[in-house]
């Protein structure tokens, strides 16, 4: 005889770690080569509307042109457009746990026009404000991870 | 359009925050059920069926394989969409796309999320690849956060405006019987107590992470007229892509840059004759995953001047009784199931213009409405429903 | 800053991607899975519209869209259909390679079950065998709560 339907529900965990090997392509290689080389800040410019691609990549996507090769040093020193700060740990999916970052995070405005999502130095949110001005602090060894060497953007008097 | 697109029936499940009862597919097939009860048809009716999904969230690659059953997808065309937030706006577009063809008489649009089963934040931060953005992406929150803190200051918007965003979409939340968040807030005081999450975003201010599914049944014309005496016209749709990385994982918060919103909602008015938004159109039910967006979208769809978008809260504009109703359902803010919320924009609209909304029906005639979408990085995608044609 | 394209070097970042997931069973599934864990029994659900029984058992029937909601037992004895071998290792796998997957056809039941071979020289493995389910002495409410097939005599 079959039994009633029992209330029970059961759930199963599914724990995976996914390994992978991204490319950054040859584009923005160059701009992780500068960063570990250099601890400078490229990237490209349209042939067309001359605006500043960036991440540096090969096409345009406003004039559906091939990007090409002008590469154009930035500064790395911004200001600093708005921010936020964790009031409690999330999930990062790169890193597979919990993470209760400390750093603020930030959208940047670097002196050549464009924008970067980074974390600040200054802890204080008393001492936070828009409009600081901030300049990358790179690490100083293991580098060739991007705009991951830079470990974070200091301020800097204006 | 080659055919008119009509909406015949509508479906949905009580959205709740955890739903263990229930497999990925017995879900859905709860909403299905509920749009073919609403439509009066059954399975064999539906000559096509799409499903709109965010697949990281539940773990699960290829989410329509294992729901072909339940969903009715076995041996009939359709596919799963994908488009973040958007995806259920998206699977409305192709499904009104293949009816309106002329190849197919049906559709069945089917949104759905089972946020129980993973981690949100952590799925949407997998959208940044490690090679630009590791580390720095927290999520939609993190960006959420920042584009509330600039409107804040662009604006003059204060954080009591954003609460008496939120004591409105409660208050349509516990109309709706199947709304998630539906907690009896009382007064703004009772809103600024709550703790910050990320700041300025406090936990009160960002929408919840909601399990549940949503289904519509599409026809064209000549089928709809006979499956029901009140269709609801899809009179036209948009869809603007805007690239993801100028300035982080969502577009560009700083709000300078021209936002698809903007260009959908300019191109979508102009074709249609709507000149002057609140009057034009009745009503509107928009993808606002925190009462800070609320207030800028009103401004990028054009229901308002910028930096203006505060003061329709303030005075009462958009309230159920209001002038120009938005969110009558609760919003997003009160309940998210991602792949499911844009497909219930669009019955929530449907069924206010059916008159069928029940408890949160809106005082205003709707003869038309605009659901809309939001998919980061940054896609919109705008329904335009009518009642008559 | 003239460097050919050619000349660039394209970097290559090892990574992961690591969400924590849980999936329901469900009605259906729930049920299923308990059954082999308490009753060591193999459960069915019947489409009577389409006289079909699907294990293991879902809630609607693909092919009518009934609503099911009939049980059945069906047995732990069946014929393999078919059959395949891996050699290779993965992390997703339930034992260590080489392993032997089959499809069985219980008897009583209609749709094909995927589960493992066991107790079987894979060289002797032939369609059309009689195989039979041995459980696990501690279960926990998963289709490995079966162990595997094993030949029957």
């Amino acid at each position: 005889m079959v039994k009633e339907p029992s209330q029970e529900h059961i759930k199963i965990p599914i724990a995976m770690s996914r390994p992978y090997r991204w490319a950054t392509g040859r584009y923005l290689g160059k701009l992780y080569k500068e960063a570990r080389d250099n601890k400078k800040l490229v990237t490209n410019r349209c042939p067309k509307c001359k605006e500043l691609l960036w991440p540096p990549r090969p096409v345009c996507g406003r004039c559906k042109v091939e990007a090409g090769e002008d590469w154009v040093e930035m500064s790395d020193k911004g200001t600093v457009i708005q921010y936020t700060y964790l009031v409690y740990p999330l999930w990062d999916p790169h890193v597979g746990d919990r993470v209760a970052e400390d750093y603020p995070n930030a959208t940047i405005l670097l002196d050549g026009g464009v924008y970067l999502v980074h974390k600040l130095e200054e802890k204080d949110p008393e001492k936070l404000k828009a409009g600081m001005r901030v300049q990358a602090v790179w690490k100083e060894e293991e580098r060739g991870q991007g705009l991951n060497d830079i470990l974070y953007f200091g301020t800097i008097e204006q | 359009m080659a055919n008119r697109v009509a909406i015949v029936g509508v479906g949905q499940t009580y959205h709740k925050s955890k739903r263990p009862d229930v497999s990925q597919p017995e879900m859905v097939n709860e909403a299905v059920r509920a749009a073919l009860a609403d439509a009066q048809l059954s399975m064999k009716d539906i000559e096509s069926v799409f499903v709109g999904n965010m697949e990281t969230f539940e773990g699960i690659y290829l989410p329509d394989h294992g729901l072909a059953d339940e969903a009715g997808l076995f041996m009939k065309p359709g596919f799963k969409v994908a488009t973040g937030g958007s995806s259920g706006g998206s699977a409305v577009v192709e499904g009104s796309n293949f009816v309106a063809s002329g190849l197919f008489r049906t559709a069945l649009v089917i949104g759905f999320e089972k946020q129980d089963a993973g981690d949100t934040t952590g799925a949407i931060s997998a959208a940044t690849t490690p090679v630009w953005g590791k580390g720095m992406a927290r999520g939609a929150l993190g960006e959420f956060a920042k584009q509330a803190s600039t409107y804040m200051k662009q604006s003059g918007a204060t954080e009591e405006h954003a609460a008496m965003v939120r004591l409105k979409a409660d208050r349509g939340a516990c109309r709706n019987p199947y709304a998630h968040l539906r907690l009896g807030l009382e007064s703004v005081e009772e809103i600024l107590k709550s703790g910050y999450l990320m700041w300025p975003l406090r936990l009160l201010d960002f929408c919840p992470q909601s399990s549940g599914a949503c289904a519509v049944i599409l026809a064209a014309e000549e089928e709809a007229r006979k499956i029901t005496n009140k269709p609801v016209w899809i009179a036209d749709h948009i869809t603007v892509h805007q690239e993801p990385f100028r300035a982080g994982t969502f577009g560009d918060p700083t709000g300078l840059e021209t936002y698809s919103e903007d260009v959908a909602a300019t191109k979508l008015y102009k074709r249609n004759g709507i000149s002057n938004p609140r009057k034009d159109i009745d009503m509107a039910e928009t993808y606002e995953p925190s009462n800070w967006q609320e207030m800028m979208l009103y401004e990028y769809y054009h229901f308002c001047e910028k930096n203006e978008g505060w003061k329709l809260i303030e005075k009462g504009i958009t309230e159920i009784e209001g002038e120009f109703p938005v969110n009558p359902s609760g919003g997003v803010i009160a309940t998210n199931p991602i792949g499911a919320t844009p497909v219930i924009r669009v019955a929530e609209c449907a069924l206010q213009i059916r008159g069928d909304a029940g408890e949160h029906q809106v005082t205003r005639d709707v003869k038309t409405a605009v659901a809309t979408a939001l998919g980061g990085p940054n896609w919109t995608v705008m329904v335009l429903l009518r009642r008559f044609l | 800053m003239a460097e050919k394209l050619e000349e660039l070097e394209s970097f290559v970042i090892p990574g992961k991607i690591d969400i924590p997931n849980t999936y329901f069973a469900g009605l259906a599934g729930s049920r299923f899975l308990i059954e082999l864990r308490d009753n060591r029994r193999i459960m069915g659900i019947k489409c009577p519209a389409c006289n079909w029984v699907y294990v293991p058992p879902r809630s609607t029937c693909k092919v009518c869209f009934s609503k099911l909601e009939d049980w059945v037992e069906v047995s732990d004895k069946g014929t393999l259909l078919t059959c395949a071998i891996a050699y290779q290792p993965s992390p997703v796998q339930p034992v260590e390679p080489p392993i032997a997957y089959g499809i069985v056809h219980l008897d009583g039941a209609d749709s094909g079950f995927v589960h493992l071979l066991g107790e079987v020289d894979f060289n002797h493995l032939r369609i059309g065998m009689r195989v039979q389910a041995v459980f696990k002495e501690e279960r926990a409410g998963s289709i490995l709560d079966i162990k595997y097939f094993k030949p029957l005599d």
